[in-house]
């Protein structure tokens, strides 16, 4: 291979092209710096005290914009049925390689530290950083992991259905509930008491809801994991 | 009752179906169609009592996310609504012929879609309509290429990367209005949104026209649109053409009249929309598949709503709505028509036409092309004829040469398909069909005649919905 | 001598300039790449810029995480927004490219291209 290569008109074209873009985009945001706005941040950090938890990210997350969580678990969803759909399985699983010494016996090793580990995130949430997203992502590598070093196992599709299927009707029943109660969707109908601000049982349905946030994305991320990895086709 | 159950009930249906699968394999497209009817008679519900309110979610806005139900957002949503029930109606009894494989995914993924489009119409918070601009998105992608076969698979990954890029333009340009103003509630940002240094302003405008640019199916950025038309199956091109469009739409222009009152960029929008139009009907004149070339139709009927609403003044959005509705009902008869001639001669080629032996279903498919066409005594006439009003009141004479020269160009291709249904005379067997599908398909034909003849029925109405838009009540 | 590193209009300027650095690579991969993973792969990197961005214009050199006790005084604390945006934007990004990674493995499975030119099968 020469050390004189071409260069293509399609990658000259396309350098020139983003890199105008990009200085552009440079100049306008170096010229017109953000000066001290208040942000609706703000607001919702002076909201937090009486109406939240300690952890004012999870507050966030969960309350004062739990709706698009809501959106997001739908998304998480329809993309783990999408996947399900295109990769689903007529034939047995097909990894033909099976894992060291060392993988089978660090994976038992690690599994159960790693669930654990996982649903403290998931619990703790609302106190320190963490909470269900990445808790649920936690459980999910450790089910990754049994899956790589054992290459027969496989994660009973009804559980993970059935672990799906509670948490995400619970998550808009709990929703529901709030409209019944006083009129305004996911309401925090357990009013929190600030006595308990800090506490594990604080915040009225916050935790809960993010716990099942956690499971939801748990078993979904599970399934996505689980149908990626032992596809019929192996090309 | 509360326009949050728009959204949360069929979000509760689709994690609820593995329950409904114990009751029975007919359950869930059950279930589904009695929601959409339910949904549909809250939207009729909301119109007669109140007509305007606003919806909390969590907490008060403008720190929390809220529903603003106006009269302009009720008329999309009980379009989307009816849309979605006929859809589901005139599914139920196709589906006892030819099913979409793993049904209940299939429901899922509509009532999803309807759920997203509604609250993408809705909602008050411009992050909110990004996650629901994302959910309408991934179920239309799945949608797409719900067959897997190759070339709906092809549609799917095509529409998939370019939804992907525009919703990262999309992001950006929330980030900015995050950086620079402060806050996700439309109607804050609406007040500080003229304040903004005037390089910021234009930054974020063309962040959010590239990244709804994708979505509205406006030129350049439309060159998706047909293949992803061609790749997947009819009746999901209905959808497609009646409510995912439509949706974005609305919320590109409510934001555009939200953001710039003035109508900075009003004149640049007009000429890409008619631009847009004629490139649309340029490129549909070559055409020999008929869901291409119906494709290409519904890019020209885009871009001239786009026209339209780009207009910025009272009567042309009137005009726009017009059309939004007549388009959606045609685009509905055309492509419920075009399945059961696919599933009958598995061809989609025009040329298929000619051996189309069912005289019901030619004269729908007529009549939906005379509407689309803008024939007086149609739908589509009422729109096309206040559109050019208005651009001749605001003297903008290329602009109406161009829509008119592409009425003519689209006027050339369907009179060419109309010739194909009426003119041949080596017909197949008699192609049946049963009488919940007539029943339908002429519910539409005459909502498009009634529409036509008798327009002053809904004028007032969406005179009074387009006031309202252009106020920019958010 | 890395004082100078730690006023915020350097900081500022820092992660303005890294983070669109990080968008040209992206879009220069979007513009010319071909194969159906590369494209996902510069997207991916394009939407990571934007979240960098995001969350480093908002950064707040001598305020903390927000996880407040009762009578906390809120000026001292980050702004939690943007956290949670992203916290959001991230999840929907990965659900969309688990998607479109399935779609492509489906794709190559019955037509064996992974080039997005010659995806043409809809065009004679």
């Amino acid at each position: 291979m020469s050390i004189k290569r071409s260069l293509s008109t399609l990658t000259l074209s396309g350098f020139t092209l983003s890199a105008l873009l990009i200085l552009s985009f440079i100049n306008i945001l170096l010229q017109n710096v953000a000066t001290n706005i208040e942000r609706a941040g703000d607001g919702l950090l002076k909201l937090n005290s009486s109406e939240g938890v300690a952890n004012v990210v999870t507050t966030v997350v969960v309350y004062f914009r739990g709706f698009d969580t809501l959106g997001e678990i739908a998304v998480l969803f329809i993309a783990s049925l999408g996947v399900g759909l295109m990769l689903e399985r007529n034939t047995e699983c097909t990894i033909k390689v099976q894992s060291n010494f060392m993988l089978q016996s660090a994976s038992k090793l690690l599994f159960p530290i790693i669930i654990i580990f996982g649903l403290y995130v998931m619990i703790y949430g609302h106190l320190s950083p963490g909470g269900g997203f990445q808790g649920g992502v936690l459980v999910a590598s450790a089910v990754l992991l049994l899956l790589i070093s054992n290459k027969d196992l496989e994660v009973p599709h009804a559980v993970i259905s059935a672990l799906e299927t509670l948490a995400g009707v619970s998550y808009v029943l709990i929703g529901l509930m709030g409209l019944l109660l006083s009129d305004v969707f996911l309401f925090n109908f357990l009013s929190p008491n600030i006595a308990d601000f800090g506490l594990l049982l604080s915040g009225g349905i916050i935790p809960i809801v993010y716990i099942i946030v956690g499971i939801k994305v748990g078993s979904e991320m599970g399934f996505i994991v689980q149908n990626l990895l032992k596809r019929s086709d192996d090309v | 009752m509360s326009s949050v159950l728009f959204v949360a009930l069929p979000l509760l249906f689709g994690f609820s179906t593995p329950i409904l699968g114990y009751f029975g394999k007919n359950a869930v497209a059950y279930v589904s169609t009695l929601m959409q009817l339910f949904l549909l008679y809250l939207g009729f519900d909301l119109l007669l009592n109140e007509g305007f309110s606003i919806e909390l979610i969590s907490i008060a806005p403008p720190l929390g996310i809220s529903f603003v139900v106006t009269k302009v957002s009720l008329l999309f949503v009980l379009l989307f609504t009816s849309v979605m029930t006929l859809f589901s109606l005139y599914y139920l009894s196709y589906r006892s012929e030819k099913p979409y494989r793993d049904e209940s995914k299939f429901f899922i993924l509509i009532n999803m879609l309807l759920a997203a489009s509604i609250g993408l119409v809705l909602s008050s918070d411009i992050f909110n309509i990004y996650v629901f601009f994302e959910i309408a998105g991934i179920s239309a992608y799945i949608l797409s290429a719900y067959e897997k076969s190759s070339s709906a698979l092809e549609a799917g990954i095509k529409y998939l990367i370019t939804g992907a890029v525009a919703s990262i333009f999309l992001i950006f340009a929330i980030v900015l209005i995050y950086i620079y103003i402060g806050s996700l509630n439309l109607g804050i940002i609406a007040q500080h949104f003229e304040l903004l240094p005037f390089q910021i302003k234009l930054l974020i405008s063309i962040l959010l026209l590239i990244g709804f640019g994708f979505k509205v199916e406006i030129f350049p950025l439309n060159f998706w649109v047909s293949d992803v038309y061609q790749g997947s199956s009819t009746l999901v091109n209905a959808l497609f053409s009646a409510i995912v469009v439509k949706a974005y739409l609305f919320v590109f222009f409510h934001l555009l009249y939200l953001f710039l009152p003035h109508g900075e960029f009003s004149l640049f929008l007009i000429y890409l929309g008619a631009f847009s139009m004629l490139a649309a009907e340029v490129a549909g004149l070559r055409q020999s598949h008929l869901k291409r070339l119906f494709a290409y139709s519904s890019l020209g009927q885009v871009a001239l709503v786009f026209t339209a609403f780009a207009l910025q003044n009272t009567q042309a959005i009137q005009a726009a709505l017009f059309i939004v509705l007549a388009h959606s009902v045609a685009k509905m008869g055309i492509f419920f028509a075009l399945a059961l001639i696919e599933k009958e001669h598995e061809s989609m080629e025009s040329e298929t036409l000619k051996s189309l032996n069912s005289p019901f279903l030619r004269v729908i498919l007529l009549i939906s092309m005379l509407s689309l066409l803008g024939i007086p005594l149609f739908a589509g006439f009422v729109g096309k004829l206040l559109v050019l009003k208005s651009l001749a009141l605001e003297g903008m004479l290329p602009i109406i040469m161009m829509i008119i020269l592409a009425s003519l160009i689209e006027a050339v291709y369907y009179f060419k398909l109309a010739g194909y249904m009426f003119t041949s005379d080596k017909r197949r067997d008699v192609l049946k069909v049963t009488w919940a599908h007539k029943t339908i398909l002429a519910f539409l034909s005459l909502l498009l005649l009634i529409i036509g003849m008798a327009p002053f029925l809904l004028s007032e109405y969406l005179f009074e919905a387009s006031k309202l838009m252009l106020g920019g009540v958010s | 001598m890395f004082e100078f590193f730690n006023s915020p209009e350097v900081i500022n300027i820092i992660v303005i300039i890294g983070s669109m650095l990080l968008f040209f690579v992206g879009l220069f991969g979007l513009l010319t790449q071909k194969h159906i993973i590369k494209i996902f792969m510069s997207i991916a990197i394009m939407e990571t810029a934007v979240y960098l961005f995001f969350i480093g214009s908002l950064f707040k050199l001598d305020a903390i995480a927000p996880i407040m006790k009762v009578a906390d005084d809120t000026s001292k604390f980050n702004d939690p927004i943007p956290h949670a945006m992203i916290l959001t934007a991230i999840v929907i990004a990965m659900a969309v490219f688990a998607l479109g990674v399935s779609f492509a493995i489906e794709y190559y499975k019955l037509s064996g291209k992974t080039n997005i030119d010659t995806m043409n099968e809809m065009r004679h």
